[in-house]
């Protein structure tokens, strides 16, 4: 089942004197995600993230395409009974306590009763604020706030989870916390729709991510497909390479670069690369390790940004 | 049941603000002053009206001494329509704006509400705490001309109703205008220029807006105004009439219903389309 589909969705915001200033915030914009999964949206400030979600949770209408979350059209109320979210800039009202925020915010998702009551204290203990839960929001500090806000995301049990930077102003304690309890929520069957600008964190949890620049769809794909970098492969060998090896391999018109004990080929298929092998086999050169080049997924995304800034 | 989550938390927002509280301090200085000053008195020849426990009024046949006790409850219930209007829409007026703030109206509207449901919301919360604050004096009123005077009238529990559906009236315009400018302090000038200019300049159009062109296009675009407005100086006129017990005009309720209807209706309208 699809947790999210969008097809082609725009959204342009026309702002000052007769709509004068005009901002293409997502341009032909289609991405399905599959439920049960944890999903990552990247891009820099201003990509059109937190537009997305919107549009998503119809707090924006969108301009052009379509969208459905849950089965749902977006503009269906229902589409939002399972759903959760944590916006990026969330306020609740000061004069609350922690407690009732969850106990206020509870019933306009249909949740009540014994239920509301017992959900309350499981999720506040969840993000850890147990002990803060009968203070007013006020005097939260802003991890508390992030926490709380999470809490009150989850007060329905949503199937369809969205976070606008929910490990924004959280401890490293707090963050790996909040790690494990979406990997939790994951083995329940939710799906998780993430907007983050720490990438070793999405890098951690996601299963697929997608990159949005200029809202246009850059790349899409799982953690993998987007950190390895086409069919750059290092083989650590023992000893020092014999004169004939080389010969060959310049007879054969195959380049690499060597390091020390490595050596750093680009082979276009598996197949290549295993006959390089076999060369170094029949030359005897020993051969401790062979790894396929990883990068990050920051060094990726970066690279995949100032691609698209110098085209 | 959602709604009445968003009436419940409008309402614990409004106790969590000094101005409704302020609100129902005034009333009770009010009353208590009441109980304190006023009281009857017989004489062998009718009676009188005694404040601090000075004559102050003839000595009168009792139906005459009703009437003014009468007339003395609507004043009482005018100047209390007035201090709602000038402190209730103060206190009240920031409700909207509050809810559609970035960051609070993201959590609202990420829930399964429809927008015009979280205006609704909104209003009847606001609308729920002017009641009860009126609801209160009115109340108040009623012991203590009961137990003072003997005079256990209903008409002035019934002005609970005609004050608090006046109000209602009013907000809705209120709603208009948060929805339309998104701020308290600009709502609050807007619908206070209303109350002070517009609305008796179009009241007495007759005596102001008429002298400017005799044109009837002109005179009937004024008098069009006049209808879309609630009738305010109407329904209070009539409203007093009710309180002396004498036969009260609904036309200007039923007209300003209608009035407070289109105003709200186009709120919803225009936060629909809102994006945020
Ligand atoms: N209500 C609005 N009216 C006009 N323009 C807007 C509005 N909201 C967003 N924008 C514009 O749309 C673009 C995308 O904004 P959006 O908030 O979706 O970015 P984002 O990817 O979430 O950024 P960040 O990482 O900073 O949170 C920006 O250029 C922003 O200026
Ligand atoms: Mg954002």
């Amino acid at each position: 089942m699809l947790a999210i589909s969008t097809s082609h969705l725009s959204k342009t915001y026309t702002s000052g004197f007769r709509g004068k200033r005009q901002v293409n915030a997502l341009q032909d914009f289609s991405l399905e995600v599959e439920s049960g999964q944890i999903f990552s949206l990247l891009g820099p400030n201003g990509a059109g993230k937190t537009t997305f979600i919107k549009i998503l949770l119809s707090l924006t209408r969108q301009t052009g395409g379509s969208a459905t979350i849950l089965d749902h059209d977006v503009s269906d109320v229902q589409a939002r009974v399972k759903t959760g979210y944590l916006p990026e800039n969330h306020r609740y009202p000061g004069y609350l306590t922690g407690e009732q925020v969850l106990r206020s915010f509870g019933p306009l998702s249909e949740v009540t009763g014994p239920l509301l009551q017992s959900r309350t204290t499981t999720l506040l203990e969840l993000v850890g604020l147990k002990d803060w839960r009968n203070v007013k929001v006020k005097k939260y500090s802003k991890g508390m706030m992030q926490r709380l806000g999470l809490a009150q995301a989850m007060i329905n049990d949503p199937d369809l989870l969205f976070l606008d930077e929910p490990t924004d102003g959280v401890d490293p304690v707090g963050r790996a916390e909040i790690r494990d309890l979406l990997r939790n929520l994951k083995t329940r069957g939710k799906t998780i729709f993430l907007n983050s600008h720490l990438l070793s964190e999405v890098e951690m949890i996601s299963d697929r991510v997608a990159i949005l620049d200029k809202g246009q769809l850059l790349r899409v794909g799982t953690v993998d497909e987007l950190t390895t970098s086409g069919e750059r492969h290092h083989i650590g060998i023992d000893g020092v390479l014999p004169e004939a090896f080389r010969l060959e391999a310049a007879a054969k018109v195959i380049e690499f670069s060597q390091s020390q004990s490595s050596l750093t080929v680009d082979v276009g298929s598996i197949a290549e690369l295993n006959a390089l092998i076999d060369m170094l086999r029949r030359h005897h050169v020993p051969i401790v390790s062979i790894a396929k080049e990883r990068s990050t997924l920051e060094e990726s995304f970066l690279s995949l940004i100032k691609r698209e800034v110098a085209s | 049941m959602k709604l009445l989550a968003l009436i419940r938390l409008t309402l614990r927002e409004l106790a969590a603000k000094a101005t409704i509280i302020i609100l129902a301090a005034i009333s009770t200085i009010v009353l208590l002053g009441l109980a304190a000053a006023f009281s009857t008195n017989v004489t062998p020849d009718g009676m009188m009206l005694q404040l601090f426990g000075q004559q102050a009024s003839p000595v009168m046949p009792e139906e005459q001494l009703i009437t003014a006790i009468r007339s003395m409850q609507a004043g009482l219930a005018g100047g209390l329509f007035t201090g709602i209007i000038l402190f209730g829409i103060f206190a009240t007026a920031g409700v909207i704006p509050d809810a559609l703030e970035k960051g609070t109206v993201d959590l609202y509207l990420s829930k399964p509400i429809a927008r015009w449901e979280l205006l609704l919301g909104k209003y009847l919360g606001a609308l729920v705490a002017i009641f009860v604050n009126v609801l209160y004096f009115m109340v108040g009123a009623w012991l203590i001309f009961g137990l003072k005077c003997h005079l256990w009238d209903f008409q002035i529990l019934l002005a609970t109703l005609t004050i608090t559906f006046m109000f209602a009236c009013l907000y809705a315009i209120v709603a208009f205008l948060a929805v339309l400018t998104r701020n308290t302090a600009v709502s609050i000038i807007l619908v206070y220029l209303y109350l002070f200019v517009v609305g008796p300049l179009l009241h007495n159009r007759e005596a102001t807006l008429y002298l400017i062109s005799e044109n009837t296009v002109y005179r009937s675009i004024v008098d069009g105004f006049y209808y879309v407005f609630p009738q305010l100086d109407a329904m209070r006129a009539s409203g007093a009439k009710q309180l002396l017990a004498q036969e009260m005009d609904w036309k200007p309720f039923v007209q300003s219903l209608l009035s407070a209807s289109v105003f709200f209706f186009g709120g919803a309208v225009m936060l629909k389309r809102r994006d945020f």
